[in-house]
C-alpha cells in the first residue's frame, strides 16, 4: 500500500537539500553541508544551526535517523545520519511535486506572448 | 577566542537542542571556520538561537498572545477616543438608558476585540506555518 506523504509537502528548501544530501549515502553534519553546497553549486549554503534545526525536525518526524559510526576511531562528536524509508518516500513525493510545478511553469511560459524585440 | 564565543552562542540554545547537537556544532565550527571564516557561522548561530527559543520552544505563543492583547487594547483605546469625540451626540442618543448604553458598548468592544484577535492569530499562524513548513 502506498503511503500518503502529502502532509509533509512542500518541504522547506533546507529540508529538501538535507534529504537530497542523504539520498546517496549516509553522511555526518559537515558532510551534509558540503554536499548541499556542491549540489547547489555554491548557491545555497547551510549553516550548522539551520542544519541541526532541520535535522531535529526531520528526525522527530521519522524521516532521518542516526546511523552507527563507520569506524571505531571516528571523532565521537561526528555522528552519521541516513534516510529512513519514510524519508525516501517524502523526498520522492516532493520531487514529483516539483516536477509537476516545473511542467506547469513550462506550459505557461510557452503560452506567454513573446516580446517584440 | 572566536571559538570560545561560538561555544557560548551554542550554549545559549535550549537545553534539549544543546544536549543533542552542541558537540557537533562545535566540531563543524572547527572544520569550517578556517576555510570559510567565522562570520557566516556566527550569523547562522544567532538566527538558530532566535528560531530555537521563539519558534521551536513554543515561546512564540506567549509573544502572540501578548501582541494580540496589546492589539486589542490599542483597538479598544482608539475606539474609546473616537467615541469620546462624539460623546455629546451619543449621550443625547442614549440619555434615557445609561445601562443599555454601557451594555451596548461592552458587547461592541468584546466583539471587536475578539474579531481583531482572531484575524491577527489567523494571519500570524498562516505566515508562520508557511515559514516553518507545517
Amino acid at each position: 500500500m502506498l503511503e500518503d506523504f502529502s502532509s509533509y509537502l512542500p518541504l522547506s528548501p533546507a529540508s529538501l537539500h538535507i534529504l537530497l544530501a542523504l539520498a546517496g549515502e549516509e553522511r555526518h553534519g559537515y558532510g551534509m553541508m558540503q554536499e548541499v553546497a556542491r549540489q547547489s553549486e555554491g548557491q545555497y549554503k547551510l549553516g550548522p544551526g539551520t542544519l541541526y534545526d532541520n535535522l531535529q525536525k526531520l528526525t522527530s518526524h521519522g524521516l532521518v535517523e542516526q546511523a552507527p559510526h563507520r569506524r571505531p576511531d571516528d571523532d565521537p562528536r561526528r555522528r552519521y545520519y541516513r534516510l529512513t524509508a519514510a524519508g525516501r518516500g517524502v523526498l520522492t513525493a516532493e520531487i514529483a511535486r516539483l516536477e509537476s510545478v516545473i511542467h506547469e511553469a513550462r506550459m505557461h511560459l510557452r503560452t506567454l506572448p513573446r516580446r517584440a524585440s | 577566542m572566536t571559538r570560545t564565543l561560538y561555544g557560548c552562542l551554542v550554549r545559549l540554545h535550549p537545553p534539549a537542542f544543546r544536549r543533542e547537537f552542541a558537540g557537533e556544532m562545535l566540531w563543524i565550527y572547527d572544520e569550517a571556520a578556517p576555510s570559510g571564516g567565522a562570520a557566516p557561522l556566527f550569523l547562522d548561530g544567532f538566527v538558530s538561537l532566535a528560531r530555537q527559543w521563539f519558534l521551536r520552544s513554543g515561546y512564540w505563543k506567549i509573544l502572540a498572545a501578548l501582541a494580540g492583547g496589546l492589539f486589542q487594547v490599542m483597538i479598544g483605546g482608539a475606539i474609546m477616543l473616537r467615541i469620546g469625540q462624539h460623546r455629546a451626540q451619543l449621550t443625547h442618543y442614549m440619555a434615557g438608558n445609561t445601562e443599555l448604553a454601557t451594555l451596548v458598548r461592552l458587547v461592541a468592544f468584546t466583539a471587536i476585540g475578539l474579531l481583531a484577535a482572531v484575524i491577527f492569530l489567523v494571519f500570524w499562524w498562516r505566515k508562520l506555518a508557511r515559514r516553518i513548513g507545517v
